[in-house]
């Protein structure tokens, strides 16, 4: 459903992505670990098209998209979430969602209607909203409600999209153990056939959601393979815990 | 042959003379943005405030006497501007301080004319650069080499404080990471006041310089700041580099346009302004990234 | 989101049944004010279609408006087209010049957007003052009015003009709240509050700031076409920068991201300015000073003032959002860290 082959990119000196190859089925829920500055990060940007890759090519769906803008990708079924919340924050968390699913139902560029209380895009929405626990606070602003109510939006505008492929990029940070444990839910009962790739810190998550898990450091694969795998895996003991210990 | 030889060295002059009156005003608004994040649109009308204070110092002491006096003066009102209008307006935001500025773009273009009138003023050149000098075999009013030397002096003082001393130093730790450099140890509000007074003397020392090459009238502030704004936008807000490459580009093709394609002349400079905001909307040297 | 809350239907019946009566009633220097409040307000309702909902505070309404005066003027005295047509074509010739702006300037943000604009409207002005077929400083005189004689309308009696001019607002203000709840109004406002996400979630922004853009500058066009209509004549000076940094001010005053305040801010501006022109030459100065009080007064202007005193559910200042976006914007290229 997702592939790359050989991405690579450099800042300078820095190589932040060195070729990366990965390859999601559909419905393959992956986790992306990888100490801070592992290039994690970078490495979504590329898959979304917000970096041009140096070398390389993203395919979607078959599809070769390297040359497509952030836009056109969305458009094929990749969304993503950001780490850092990247919401509308004046609006309501009703309006967020519906933003986002007026993308998907094509009503987002008309002058005759609003796209907002179409029925399609309201289906979306009370859809969403209840997949992410979002029903109590759909009339709340984005900057009247908690963080972690923030959290799941950011999850939940993704969803809108009703992606093929959703992007997560540490969906959990920054909230507590408790908070956590409920992503773990959440992300379990999403649709079986939705294809998930997350970057995670939280070692618990990435062993309750995954059916693979890839680990980056300094910008390259070092592991790849099943959760039983690396549970075993020395090799991400010393780099993953290492320097999450250090951290 | 000699005919094409002297027809290009006189347009490069005209060039670089419009070039370094457009850098002594882009480098000061440029720097004021990469520091404190908002275009002081007013910064026209300082300009013109300058012209002023020379055109009617002038009279009284002298020209030199005048080309000392306005830069002051400006300075002096910047620092008036500064404590009533910007100091307090910095939490709310750049987009707020733009429109004061804006305002105050009316409010001095009024009180110009309440003061001096609507009427033109005039400012002699001095004895000293009335003549001519030969370069070239063309021969080339003094006045205007002293404005391209100025010009080309004030940017060699700025290049070399900006990038030799502590202050430059300090400055560029500013404009690359405020909050930064605030941690550093640096008292950067004290900085912003600093830059943004010699920001405005430069207005008043462009204004002295261009007071004797034209008319000074109430609105020749804002008939300098539009390719002001274009020359900031040509060569990317909040570096000297974008200032100096945006001014030549601009002094080059206005002036070579005017002369080569008289219809297009205006439309070739917005044409560009065109293709850099598409191509790169930040400008060619912007201060980061 | 714009939404029509019962503030906002109650101001904007209070003032159509004001306009009316006025417009019924006034002696004719009334009327004829009631013709210039409408023509302003329209153009107003234009800009803060834009600034208020897309972030874009354009320095170039003004010269869209003179724009849609001059494309009038000339079709109707130089090429002779019908004034009905050439009111037609006026707001198609803008329309899609000002489609062409916002696609090139939609790609700059904040203040890059103001200086941009301000520069093209500049560019405007030089154009029409310098190119000989627009008559340079004099203008284009002889403007027709539309001939509305076959539904027995004369528009060249003062009051049945004024009531032309109030029915083109009232169109206008329909027009503009429509497309601001339509789909296309909607994403633009989340483009406002978040271009970036907006991309990723599939959106083609530019496409949808450009598009805005010309709606927004067909709306001028159609002050523009009337203005020229109502003093019949057109000159370089209605594509001066003043005439765009006064709708800007207008906007600011009556309430950013409202619609109906711009319209509350062209009436208090147009009745201030007659009150004020009465006095002193320095009308300026007084323009200047209103607008730098309210900015620094941080109210969103009359209309937002009201509605935060009035209304419980405090709609989100548009004022706000633009701030902030600008500082989003800054932090992005790098220039600004953290707000």
């Amino acid at each position: 459903m997702l592939e790359t082959r050989n991405l690579s990119k450099s800042f300078g000196a820095i190589h932040v992505t060195r070729n990366v190859s990965l390859k999601l089925e559909r419905g393959e829920r992956r986790v992306i670990l990888g100490p801070n500055g592992a290039g994690k990060t970078t490495l979504f940007n590329q898959l979304v098209g917000e970096i041009t890759p140096d070398e390389g090519q993203v395919f979607l769906a078959g599809e070769d998209v390297t040359a497509l803008s952030v836009q056109a990708r969305a458009r094929r079924g990749l969304s993503r979430s950001y780490q850092k919340n990247t919401l509308f924050d004046g609006l309501t968390v009703e309006e967020n969602l519906g933003l986002a699913a007026s993308v998907t139902h094509g009503h987002w560029h008309n002058i005759r209607y609003d796209s907002l209380t179409r029925r399609d895009v309201q289906d979306t929405v009370r859809e969403v909203a209840e997949q992410v626990r979002l029903m109590p606070y759909l009339h709340a602003r984005v900057s009247d409600v908690s963080y972690g109510v923030r959290r799941q939006l950011e999850v939940g505008v993704a969803l809108a999209t009703r992606p093929l492929v959703l992007l997560m990029d540490e969906p959990t940070s920054g909230v507590g153990p408790e908070m956590a444990k409920g992503f773990h839910d959440l992300l379990n009962d999403l649709p079986r056939d939705l294809t998930l790739l997350i970057i995670e810190h939280d070692m618990d998550l990435a062993f309750a959601v995954a059916d693979s898990i890839t680990v980056l450091n300094y910008g390259e694969v070092v592991f790849d393979g099943s959760p039983e795998e690396a549970r075993g895996s020395s090799l991400l003991k010393d780099i993953y815990l290492g320097a999450w210990e250090d951290a | 042959m000699q005919a094409d030889l002297g027809f290009w060295v006189l347009q490069g002059l005209n060039a670089l003379q419009l070039s370094m009156l457009l850098f002594l005003l882009s480098v000061g608004l440029t720097v004021i943005f990469g520091l404190m994040h908002f275009v002081n649109l007013a910064h026209g009308s300082l300009y013109a405030l300058g012209a002023y204070a020379a055109a009617t110092a002038g009279a009284a002491i002298g020209f030199w006497g005048g080309l000392l006096v306005a830069p002051f003066a400006v300075a002096a009102l910047g620092v008036v501007l500064y404590l009533v209008f910007i100091r307090r307006m910095r939490r709310a935001g750049p987009m707020a301080q733009v429109l004061v500025t804006f305002g105050l773009i009316f409010v001095m273009l009024d009180l110009t004319r309440i003061v001096w009138g609507a009427q033109a003023l005039s400012a002699p050149v001095p004895a000293l650069l009335d003549g001519r000098l030969t370069i070239l075999g063309v021969e080339y009013p003094a006045y205007r080499l002293f404005v391209i030397a100025l010009g080309l002096a004030i940017w060699g003082v700025l290049a070399l404080v900006l990038g030799r001393t502590q202050i430059g130093a300090m400055i560029r730790a500013g404009v690359d990471n405020d909050s930064m450099a605030a941690c550093m140890g640096i008292d950067v509000e004290k900085m912003f006041f600093l830059v943004f007074c010699v920001g405005c003397a430069l207005a008043g020392l462009a204004g002295a310089v261009a007071a004797p090459l034209l008319s000074v009238t109430p609105d020749m502030g804002l008939q300098i700041l539009i390719p002001t704004l274009i020359v900031i936008v040509i060569g990317g807000l909040g570096s000297l580099k974008g200032a100096i490459a945006g001014s030549l580009i601009y002094g080059v093709v206005q002036t070579f346009g005017a002369v080569l394609f008289p219809q297009f002349a205006s439309i070739l400079i917005y044409g560009l302004l065109a293709a850099v905001l598409i191509l790169r909307p930040a400008g060619l040297f912007p201060a980061k990234g | 989101m714009f939404r029509h809350t019962s503030l906002r239907f109650w101001a904007l019946g209070l003032i159509a049944a004001a306009a009316v009566l006025r417009a019924l009633t006034a002696e004719y220097f009334g009327v004829e004010m009631v013709a210039e409040i409408a023509i302003l307000a329209i153009l107003v309702i234009a800009l803060d279609m834009v600034a208020g909902f897309g972030g874009m505070v354009s320095l170039c309404h003004g010269a869209l408006m003179g724009a849609g005066a001059y494309a009038y003027a000339m079709l109707t005295v130089k090429v002779g087209l019908a004034p009905s047509a050439a009111f037609a074509g006026a707001i198609a010739i803008t329309g899609a010049a000002s489609w062409l702006i916002g696609a090139v300037c939609g790609r700059s943000h904040g203040i890059y957007f103001i200086m941009a604009t301000l520069a093209f409207g500049q560019m405007g002005y030089s154009l029409v003052f310098e190119q000989p077929v627009f008559g340079g400083d004099d203008g284009v005189s002889g403007v027709p009015r539309i001939d509305l004689s076959l539904i027995g309308l004369d528009l060249n009696d003062p009051r049945t003009f004024a009531f032309a001019c109030l029915f083109v607002l009232g169109l206008v203000y329909w027009f503009a709240t429509h497309v601001l709840q339509a789909g296309l109004g909607r994403t633009l406002t989340g483009i406002m509050h978040n271009e970036q996400r907006m991309r990723a979630l599939g959106v083609n922004v530019w496409r949808i700031k450009a598009d805005m853009f010309g709606l927004s500058g067909m709306i001028a066009a159609a002050a523009g076409a009337l203005a020229a209509q109502h003093v019949m004549f057109v000159s370089p000076g209605l594509l001066n920068w003043t005439v765009s940094g006064e709708a800007l001010v207008v906007v600011i005053l009556g309430g950013l991201g409202t619609i109906i305040g711009p319209v509350i801010g062209a009436i208090a501006f147009v009745m201030l300015k007659h009150e004020v022109s009465a006095h002193t030459d320095y009308w300026h100065l007084v323009v200047g000073l209103i607008l730098i009080a309210v900015v620094m007064s941080r109210a969103n202007g009359i209309f937002g003032w009201l509605e935060q005193r009035l209304s419980r559910a405090r709609p989100s200042s548009a004022r706000d959002v633009i701030a902030h976006q600008v500082r989003k914007d800054l932090a992005a290229q790098g220039a600004l860290e953290d707000a």
